[in-house]
C-alpha cells in the first residue's frame, strides 16, 4: 500500500528562526498522523505548509496520483479545518453546510441527516448565536459531505465536551475504515489510533 | 447571499454617494450652469470614494472565518475565486452607484444627452475600481480598514481622469469614444492582471 502523501525532512524558517525542522512522515490510506506540540511550536504552519499555503524552506512534500506516481504538487482534494472553522455567522447552521461545494446536488434531507449525525438539531439558528462547540460540530458535519483521501484538522479536540470528543473519535474510525486518513494536531496525544510526530 | 444579508456593505456606499452629491447644490446654490459644469468631477469623485468604502470587506471576513483557506486549498483556480469576489463586490457597490448616478445627474443639472456617456464611464470605471479595490484589500488584509483605500486611491487617478473626460466631452459635444475605449482597455487588462496580482497578494498573508 503506497502512502498518499510523503513528507521528508521538511523545514520552515521565518526571520532566521526555525518554525519546525526535519519533519518526516508518510500518510498511508486509512492511517492517521497526529502532530504533537506546544503552543507556537508550528503545528498550524506545518499543516498550511503541507497544503501549499506556505512555502517550505527545505524538504519534500509529494502526493500520490491515481496512476501510482508521485508529484510535488497536490493531486487530489483534501479537507482542511483550521482554527477558524470556515463558518459564516450570517448563515444558519443548515445554510453553512448547504453552501459548501461538496453539498452540491445533495438533498435537504441528506444535509439534515449529516447535521443530526453530529448532534445538531437547531438547523435554522444563525451561526452567530451558537457556541464554539456547536460551530465545531458544523465543521465536523462537513467531513461527512464527501470522503476525502486526507483530512487535515487543526486541534480537533479543543473546546469540546466528552460527547463531542467521543463523536470525533468515532467519525475518524469510520472514515479510516473507508480508507480516509487524518493528519491532526494537538497539544497532547489523543485517544485516536495514530502515528505521533512531535515538533 | 452573505453579501446581501450584510446590508451595510451596499447601503453605506450608496447613501455616501448621494449625500456627497447633494451637498454641492446646498453649498454652491442652485445655479444650473455652475452645477452642470462641476457635475462630471463631482459625480466621479463621489463614485470613486463611495466604491472604496466597502473594499475592505471583499476578503476580510473570509480571511477571519477561515473560508479563504478553503478556497486556496480547493483545487479550483484561485483566479476564478478572486474574479467572482470582485464581481459580487461590483454588484453590491458599483451597480447601486450606477443607478444612483442618474439621480445625482438630475440634482446637478447634467443634460439628458450626457446620461448615457456618464453611465458608460461609470460602468467601466467602477468595475475597474472594484478590481483595484480587491488588490488593495488583499494587500491590507488583517490591517487597518482605511489602508486599502489609501493604497488604491493613487492608482485610481487615471480612471478618474478618463471618467470625467467622457462626461465633460459629451457636455461640450465632443467625441468621447476614445476615452471610453481607454477605460475599456484598462478593464480588459485589469481583469486578468489585477486578479492574478490579488491572488499573489492574498497568498502573502499566509507567509
Amino acid at each position: 500500500m503506497l502512502p498518499n502523501l510523503k513528507v521528508e525532512n521538511l523545514s520552515c524558517v521565518r526571520s532566521d528562526k526555525a518554525i519546525f525542522d526535519d519533519v518526516s512522515f508518510d500518510v498511508l490510506p486509512g492511517h492517521n498522523i497526529e502532530i504533537i506540540g506546544s503552543n507556537g511550536s508550528g503545528k498550524t504552519t506545518l499543516l498550511r505548509t503541507l497544503l501549499g499555503l506556505i512555502t517550505q524552506d527545505k524538504g519534500e512534500i509529494v502526493w500520490l496520483d491515481d496512476a501510482g506516481k508521485y508529484h510535488n504538487y497536490r493531486t487530489f482534494e483534501c479537507l482542511y479545518q483550521g482554527h477558524q472553522l470556515g463558518i459564516k455567522n450570517l448563515l444558519t447552521v443548515f445554510e453553512n453546510l448547504n453552501i459548501t461545494k461538496h453539498a452540491k446536488g445533495m438533498s435537504q434531507e441528506d444535509i439534515y441527516k449529516h447535521l443530526e449525525r453530529v448532534g445538531l438539531s437547531n438547523v435554522n439558528e444563525f451561526a452567530s448565536n451558537i457556541s464554539v462547540g456547536q460551530r465545531k460540530r458544523i465543521a465536523m458535519a462537513k467531513w461527512l459531505l464527501k470522503e476525502f483521501k486526507i483530512y487535515f484538522i487543526d486541534e480537533p479536540f479543543s473546546a469540546l465536551d466528552d460527547t463531542a470528543t467521543l463523536l470525533i473519535e468515532k467519525l475518524i474510525k469510520e472514515l479510516n475504515a473507508k480508507g480516509c486518513s487524518f493528519v491532526i494536531t494537538g497539544h497532547r496525544p489523543s485517544g485516536i489510533e495514530a502515528t505521533r510526530v512531535e515538533i | 447571499m452573505i453579501a446581501f444579508r450584510r446590508s451595510s456593505t451596499y447601503i453605506t456606499p450608496l447613501i455616501f454617494f448621494l449625500i456627497v452629491v447633494t451637498f454641492f447644490p446646498l453649498a454652491l446654490g442652485p445655479q444650473e450652469s455652475l452645477l452642470s459644469s462641476l457635475a462630471p468631477g463631482v459625480i466621479w469623485i463621489a463614485a470613486l470614494l463611495a466604491s472604496l468604502l466597502a473594499v475592505e470587506t471583499i476578503f476580510s471576513e473570509d480571511f477571519r472565518d477561515g473560508t479563504l483557506d478553503d478556497f486556496f486549498i480547493s483545487l479550483e483556480p484561485s483566479f476564478i475565486l478572486v474574479f467572482a469576489k470582485v464581481t459580487i463586490h461590483w454588484l453590491i457597490t458599483g451597480l447601486p452607484i450606477l443607478v444612483a448616478s442618474s439621480i445625482a445627474a438630475i440634482i446637478l443639472y447634467l443634460p439628458l444627452d450626457s446620461f448615457i456617456p456618464m453611465l458608460l464611464s461609470l460602468l467601466l470605471g467602477t468595475s475597474f475600481m472594484s478590481l483595484l479595490g480587491a488588490l488593495g484589500a488583499a494587500l491590507a488584509l488583517g490591517k487597518s480598514a482605511i489602508l486599502s483605500a489609501i493604497i488604491v486611491l493613487p492608482f485610481s487617478v487615471p480612471t478618474l481622469l478618463m471618467g470625467t473626460s467622457v462626461i465633460t466631452s459629451s457636455l461640450n459635444n465632443q467625441d468621447f469614444s476614445g476615452f471610453l475605449m481607454i477605460m475599456g482597455a484598462m478593464l480588459a487588462l485589469g481583469i486578468p492582471g489585477l486578479c492574478l496580482l490579488t491572488v499573489e497578494a492574498l497568498l502573502l498573508n499566509y507567509e
